[in-house]
């Protein structure tokens, strides 16, 4: 039914243009539902119909082209960066306290910035202060060098977490019937890592028994932050609950994987 | 190229023009192609437009090509007037160029050229684009004219060479602290465009890119100051001082490039860029 709008027939042209003005259309026409918006569906350019993502339901050989045009060109994911800086803000504290209004904001609005940077912020902040806390941590007389590994560590880890985790879990969603949105996903994984931002601050304290006390609390807030903001998508059914409590392990786990391997 | 037959001349240049096009009857006349030196133009390329500018007249086309306006003179001719070109004279858009007695007619001819004069162009060009965006300038503000003669080699030097002088002051893993540098700082700029251009900015992608890798000379500077010396507390002072100055270079860039509203998110990733930089530098030892 919201395929029709991609069929401009002006879109054989530019390209972007009429692919952003339909996504945007069908964006603002369904708000503040949790059913199908329009940006919920990645890549961008595929029409909203679940797996006939990049097929056609017309047929014509240009339909095919534009739903591939829409992939590499820049502005068709403009939509899921249009966040100002207050919106940010409001979305970091929001993210750390209080925990439970997070998916309703995100909702109409699911944005990857917050994915991108607070991830990448993260991946430096584990290496530099990684490294930092060793060095606090070894004896005077054994030599200390700054290992650089420690980024490519930091990057696998916190890259492919972040990357990963949701899609599996949005595969898993859909199968249990659940209608969750990949970038909702990403979004609410992305800003989960935030608290680790200020933990890993807090992990430099050279004292062993204190950086457990840190990291279990900070696990336990992120992992509280994924249950609360997950639920929604449960829709009472108890069988996807199940998938909650994993979701909720996997974030405790990342956090005894950053304290053991970067802060030993 | 040519359009210049609307423009009225200026009454010494004449005699320039005349100069000039007794010179090239006499090389072609004489048989062999005299290329003489000259800061040949780079191919046109994309630049925010100016709305005004001083040195060209309303009815000549938009100002890409108007990069001959910083020509340096050829050694042998007088200063060609740039906004004016006799068309009478053949391959007179060579004029602006130098002599280029190519019976062809194409503009440059800078494959015949020897390769110091390449390199030296280069050269030039590369420490005209730093003198803009290091250094105080009062263009500094108007994105259009701060680096309008973009270029990658400049970028690229200064990359590698923060990569080497990483790599000489690390003790042990010397291939992977370059690696680790390289693939952060040019990733690094790539994903910085990217984000201002995902963020509605409005900028070219290789001139930001260029304008990144220039901003990157103070951190250069750095750290090889931190390589020759070698105490804590001077790195960190130093470090200090060149990343303040590079983030400075690059900000009036990055915030002119987007919508006020998200300038904080645009300029964030620089800073984070070149603060974990200055990490790497302080810590590698």
């Amino acid at each position: 039914m919201e395929a029709g709008y991609t069929s401009l027939p002006a879109s054989q042209l530019a390209g972007s243009v009429p692919a952003i003005v339909a996504e945007e259309n069908q964006g603002r026409a369904i708000v503040g539902t949790l059913h199908k918006t329009n940006l919920q569906t990645f890549p961008p350019g595929s029409s909203a119909s679940g797996y006939q993502a990049l097929g056609t339901p017309h047929g014509e050989d240009g339909q095919t082209t534009i739903a591939w045009n829409g992939l590499f060109n820049i502005s068709s994911y403009q939509p899921y960066f249009n966040i100002d800086t207050d919106i940010m803000f409001d979305r970091l504290i929001s993210s750390v306290y209080p925990m439970n209004d997070f998916y309703r904001k995100v909702d109409a609005n699911p944005d990857l910035y917050g994915l991108v940077w607070i991830s990448t912020t993260l991946v430096f902040i584990l290496a530099v202060l990684g490294n930092w806390a060793t060095y606090l941590m070894t004896k005077p007389d054994v030599s200390w060098n700054f290992d650089v590994n420690y980024v490519n560590w930091a990057a696998c880890a916190i890259y492919g977490y972040v990357l990963a985790v949701p899609v599996a879990f949005y595969f898993l969603l859909r199968y249990f019937g659940s209608n969750a949105g990949l970038v909702q996903l990403w979004c609410i994984w992305g800003y989960s890592l935030f608290i680790f931002i200020p933990g890993a601050l807090l992990l430099v304290i050279p004292v062993e028994i204190l950086r457990w006390i840190i990291i279990l609390c900070v696990g336990s807030a992120s992992a509280y932050f994924i249950t609360l903001n997950l639920k929604p998508y449960t829709d009472g059914h108890h069988d996807r609950i199940l998938l909650v409590i994993c979701a909720a392990v996997l974030q405790f786990a990342l956090a005894i994987f950053i304290k053991m391997f970067f802060f030993a | 190229m040519s359009h210049g037959d609307t423009i009225p001349l200026h009454p010494s240049s004449q005699s320039d023009i005349d100069e000039i096009e007794n010179l090239i009857y006499d090389s072609v006349q004489s048989g062999h192609a005299s290329v003489l030196p000259a800061r040949a133009p780079s191919p046109p390329r994309a630049s925010i437009p100016v709305s005004s500018s001083p040195f060209i007249n309303s009815n000549v086309p938009p100002p890409s090509y108007q990069k001959v306006t910083a020509a340096k003179p050829p050694p042998v001719p007088a200063v060609v007037p740039v906004s004016s070109v006799d068309p009478s004279v053949p391959g007179g858009a060579g004029l602006r160029q130098g002599i280029s007695s190519d019976a062809f007619g194409s503009p440059t001819n800078t494959l015949t050229e020897p390769v110091w004069d390449t390199v030296k162009r280069d050269l030039s060009r590369i420490v005209s684009n730093l003198k803009l965006v290091v250094f105080p300038n009062p263009y500094r503000e108007d994105p259009g004219k701060a680096l309008r003669d973009w270029d990658l080699w400049g970028p690229f030097f200064f990359i590698i060479f923060l990569g080497l002088t990483l790599s000489w002051s690390a003790s042990v893993k010397k291939s992977e602290v370059f690696a680790v540098a390289f693939a952060v700082l040019a990733a690094g700029a790539v994903i910085l465009t990217l984000n201002v251009l995902l963020l509605g900015g409005h900028i070219i992608f290789f001139q930001s890119l260029s304008l990144l890798g220039y901003c990157l000379f103070p951190l250069d500077v750095g750290a090889l100051i931190c390589l020759l010396k070698d105490s804590v507390v001077l790195k960190l002072i130093i470090v200090s001082v060149t990343l303040a100055w590079s983030s400075w270079a690059a900000y009036p860039f990055m915030s002119a490039a987007v919508n006020p509203r998200r300038k904080a998110l645009a300029l964030y990733p620089v800073f984070l860029l070149y603060i974990s930089v200055g990490f790497l530098i302080i810590a590698v030892d």
